[in-house]
């Protein structure tokens, strides 16, 4: 029969949770431990790991054991995996963030969530700093003071539209820039 | 950062929760990606046009090259116009063919077509098969009926019948230096299905020595996992089988012998080669 990697996952493809328990006895410990190192806690990593071993499982035919060691495919999609957490906790706290502003004060968070959101605010506020000059400064009258657009244009000397537009532009550089951001710090 | 015990190690319960998880994703048992389900007599019309193509092909000598048993690639396609003509007589009633030998009662119309242009003896075969792939089309898949000493559906006729055309193209495709060829992916499914359904049974007829849980994987297209009882007694022995599903239906059809066979085993290896054997028993040729 062919090599190890190519046979256990030919045995996942046909079906054998078997394979998939002796996958995850293998690789979890690999798994977890690039997963803690990007998202930066055991919890979040837990649902990577969850997520990589499903994906394999449900989609086995995406390695190909000439390319790589079945240990450096679930790790790559493991950190792939974190990586887009990452983003997608980002992108929630910045709504939040958001809501937030508009909103009665609400409840305050457990501990742990206040860690998380420490952590990702201060990937935003990088990312926020990278921005172009008249960017940052309506990104930051808006988000971080929590100015309307009509403040935000009164401040500015700009017309409300303008404004508004500009705002526009920079949520956009901003969501590219917080990406790479999060790439090279991983 | 750490987990809550200071290290990097996946926490007892993640193994549980992430096994259960993936199991509900995806149910175990079957293979992925997952075929077009199709009828056993879909998978015999399939097995009996890929023959038809390389019997389309051939000029008058290739008729002429010995294929098996001492018959040339016309002879062999005669046994298979005697094997039609028998199937239709057991499927219209005629009381004849259930003790018919798939062999003897052949011969005469494979020595027949001695001396015949090739291109008649495969208008006869196109046309016996068609008449027979319309009975099968028409009949209640689990209709029993009886050929050549056996007794079965009609759905398992369809099937043993797709295993003896897949077999014998890859005969004429041998003689002739041709590559093997497989049946598509939902052909091989059908086969496999049929296959692990009769295994305890090649089983029982073989006597294997042991009763056995088997574990077969059979992996690539038509694959899947099977838990199997053979020899339904305590204890039994535990023994995993992994191995390619066509690869394993050639096996089954005779043209593997066990031995030869590239297979993962895990269990008793012995045991796994009696269990491999007996699959053998029940080819017809």
């Amino acid at each position: 029969m062919e090599g190890s990697d190519a046979l256990l996952v030919a045995r996942l493809a046909a079906g054998d949770d078997e394979a998939l328990a002796e996958t995850y006895d293998a690789h979890a410990a690999a798994v977890f431990r690039v997963a803690v190192r990007v998202v930066g806690d055991a919890s979040s990593a837990q649902d990577v790991v969850q997520d990589v071993f499903v994906q394999l499982w449900t989609h086995p035919q995406r390695y190909d054991a000439t390319v790589a060691s079945l240990r450096t495919f679930l790790v790559v999609l493991a950190r792939s995996r974190a990586l887009d957490q990452i983003r997608s906790d980002a992108r929630r706290v910045a709504r939040h963030e958001r809501v937030h502003r508009l909103t009665p004060l609400q409840d305050v968070p457990a501990p742990t969530e206040a860690v998380t959101a420490a952590e990702t605010a201060r990937l935003v506020q990088d990312a926020v700093n990278r921005l172009p000059a008249d960017q940052r400064r309506v990104v930051e009258l808006a988000y971080f003071e929590g100015l309307s657009y009509r403040q935000v244009a009164l401040a500015t000397g700009l017309p409300e539209g303008t404004a508004k537009s500009r705002i526009r532009a920079a949520m956009a550089t901003l969501e590219k820039v917080l990406d790479r951001h999060l790439l090279e710090s991983s | 950062m750490s987990s809550p015990t200071g290290s990097h190690v996946p926490p007892a319960g993640l193994r549980e929760r992430v096994l259960t998880a993936a199991l509900i994703a995806r149910t175990p048992g079957r293979a992925t990606p997952a075929t077009e389900p199709i009828t056993a007599v879909e998978g015999l019309r399939r097995s009996a046009q890929s023959l038809r193509q390389v019997l389309s092909a051939l000029d008058e000598s290739q008729w002429r090259i010995p294929a098996l048993r001492g018959l040339d690639v016309q002879g062999l396609i005669g046994h298979l116009i005697g094997v039609e003509t028998d199937v239709a007589g057991a499927l219209t009633g005629d009381a004849r063919a259930a003790a018919a030998d798939h062999i003897a009662s052949t011969e005469t119309t494979a020595r027949l077509q001695n001396g015949r242009p090739g291109r008649a003896t495969l208008y006869d075969w196109v046309t016996a098969a068609g008449h027979v792939l319309d009975l099968l089309a028409a009949a209640d898949p689990d209709a029993p009926v009886a050929v050549h000493g056996l007794r079965l559906t009609t759905r398992s006729l369809s099937i043993v019948r797709t295993f003896e055309l897949w077999t014998h193209e890859n005969d004429i495709r041998r003689a002739l230096g041709m590559p093997r060829t497989d049946p598509d992916a939902p052909t091989l499914t059908v086969m496999t299905d049929f296959a692990t359904a009769i295994l305890p049974r090649a089983a029982a007829v073989r006597g294997i020595e042991t009763p056995v849980d088997l574990r077969l994987v059979l992996t690539g297209p038509g694959g899947g996992t099977w838990q199997l009882r053979l020899r339904d007694e305590t204890p039994a022995a535990d023994i995993g089988v992994v191995t390619d599903a066509a690869a394993f239906c050639r096996l089954l059809a005779n043209r593997t012998a066990a031995p030869d066979l590239p297979v993962h085993i895990t269990g008793d290896p012995a045991i796994a080669r009696q269990v491999l054997q007996a699959a053998t028993t029940l080819a017809l040729d």
